[in-house]
């Protein structure tokens, strides 16, 4: 039966994908369906069946010039992946998450090792004390700027790597059999994902746990404390960027690539203005730590930013679909 | 078998014909249409579908659903308006005088 959905599947492709077609595509599958099942009853084999199904289906030209169907141009067809290209984006996808997520590893740990190496200077700090901690802080500054470097090319490394699959966003269509099979995937990925989601919550919820523990042994060891936060927070962040990136690439091919035209608009909408707040909410927080030093409380516009940005996408998307225009 | 070619203006008298006796479905009217003509006229699920759509496009069948239970699929039925029948008959009386005027033409060699 599976044969006869793919055939009928690509019969349509070059169709145009309105409510009067798709009603069409299930009355023929109703159709085709029924005549198999008799076929097979009648002790035919799987293959003798589909063989006369298939024979009989006659010509799709019939249908669509009695529909008054025109086929979609060229330019607006999609191309049909094949298994090739969906394992190539999934890979891809996946090495992409494991980069970045270990990049923010390798800043939050930056950041650490900042902060550690600062707080070992100045609580060992045991002859010319001023010295010693200037260089805990330069030693730290250092650290912090390599691994920073060494993440940033890793985000650049694998947003190239992704760039290759940019015509995925124009849409696509995926063969009957292929759909099922990511599916299939989807579902049994679905526990892995639920339990690091859940892992990288309780690492975050709970890091800050380090802090407090640090703290009550001796005050001094409350930096300590920070850097360990940051650390634990970090593989959190890590285990929600590579496992929602492979959770992200099955979404990405089995819902959000294949939109309709209002939801490409809106998609768009919502990036342009993603692609001017992000960059000024960067320039406020650099703005504001350079010249009034508030690095203590800046770092706050970043998850304001977040929710307004989110916001604004749920507002734009019910203000769309109140008034469709 | 029957070439498509002759009998295409006399798809929608064979459906319609099928209609007669009472409502019916796609793959039920095809069967029955294979039966009928021992095999010698097997209509394509295309030709089918199309003569669906412009049959009720013109207002001479009826769509509606209906669950059917065995499968519990929920089935297009078809079934036969007043212009359907007059229609229908218009097209039996083309069909005699199109018969008639081909037998002249007809001899045995």
């Amino acid at each position: 039966m599976e044969t006869i959905m793919v055939y009928l599947e690509n019969m349509f492709v070059g169709l145009p994908k309105t409510p009067e077609v798709e009603h069409l595509k299930q009355e023929l599958l109703s159709g085709m369906e029924d005549k198999y099942l008799e076929l097979k009853r009648e002790g035919k084999s799987e293959n003798e069946a589909i063989g006369i199904v298939i024979s009989e289906f006659g010509n799709i030209e019939e249908l669509t010039a009695e529909l008054g169907i025109q086929p979609v141009s060229p330019e607006e067809t999609v191309p049909v992946l094949t298994e090739e290209e969906i394992y190539a984006y999934t890979t891809a996808k996946r090495n992409a998450g494991f980069w970045i997520g270990l990049g923010v590893l390798l800043c939050a740990s930056g950041v650490a090792f900042l902060i550690f190496m600062s707080a070992l200077f100045e609580n060992y700090a045991i002859s010319a004390a001023n010295r010693s901690v200037e260089t805990g802080a330069i030693l730290g500054l250092i650290g912090m700027f390599v691994l920073i470097a060494i993440a940033v090319s890793m985000f650049i490394y694998s947003g190239m790597k992704l760039e290759r699959f940019n015509y995925l966003e124009k849409g696509f269509q995926l063969p009957y059999t292929l759909k099922m099979s990511i599916q299939h995937s989807r579902e049994n990925f679905a526990l892995t994902y639920r339990i690091a989601i859940i892992t990288g919550v309780c690492l975050c919820i709970l890091s800050p746990v380090f802090i407090f523990a640090a703290s009550s042994i001796n005050d001094n060891y409350a930096s300590y404390g920070v850097s360990a936060f940051m650390v634990m927070a970090g593989v959190g962040v890590f285990l929600f960027v590579y496992y929602g990136n492979i959770q992200g690439a099955y979404t990405n091919l089995l819902e959000k690539y294949q939109l309709t035209v209002e939801k490409k608009q809106e998609v768009k909408v919502v990036r342009a203005v993603e692609a001017i707040v992000w960059p000024l909410a960067t320039a406020i927080f650099l703005f504001t730590g350079f010249v009034y030093q508030r690095w203590d409380i800046n770092w706050a516009i970043f998850p304001i930013t977040g929710i307004l940005s989110g916001s604004f996408s749920n507002v734009y998307h019910i203000m769309k679909s109140k008034n469709p225009s | 078998m029957i070439s498509s070619d002759v009998i295409r203006g006399y798809n929608d008298t064979l459906i319609l014909y099928m209609l007669l006796e009472g409502e019916s479905y796609g793959y039920e009217i095809s069967k029955n249409i294979r039966q009928l003509t021992e095999e010698k006229y097997v209509m394509k699920e295309t030709t089918l579908y199309s003569a669906f759509t412009r049959l009720e496009k013109n207002g001479y069948i009826q769509s509606f659903y209906l669950d059917e239970n065995s499968l519990g699929k929920r089935r297009t039925y078809y079934r036969i308006t007043p212009p359907g029948l007059d229609y229908y008959r218009e097209k039996c009386e083309e069909w005699k005088v199109t018969q008639e005027v081909v037998n002249l033409f007809i001899r045995e060699l």
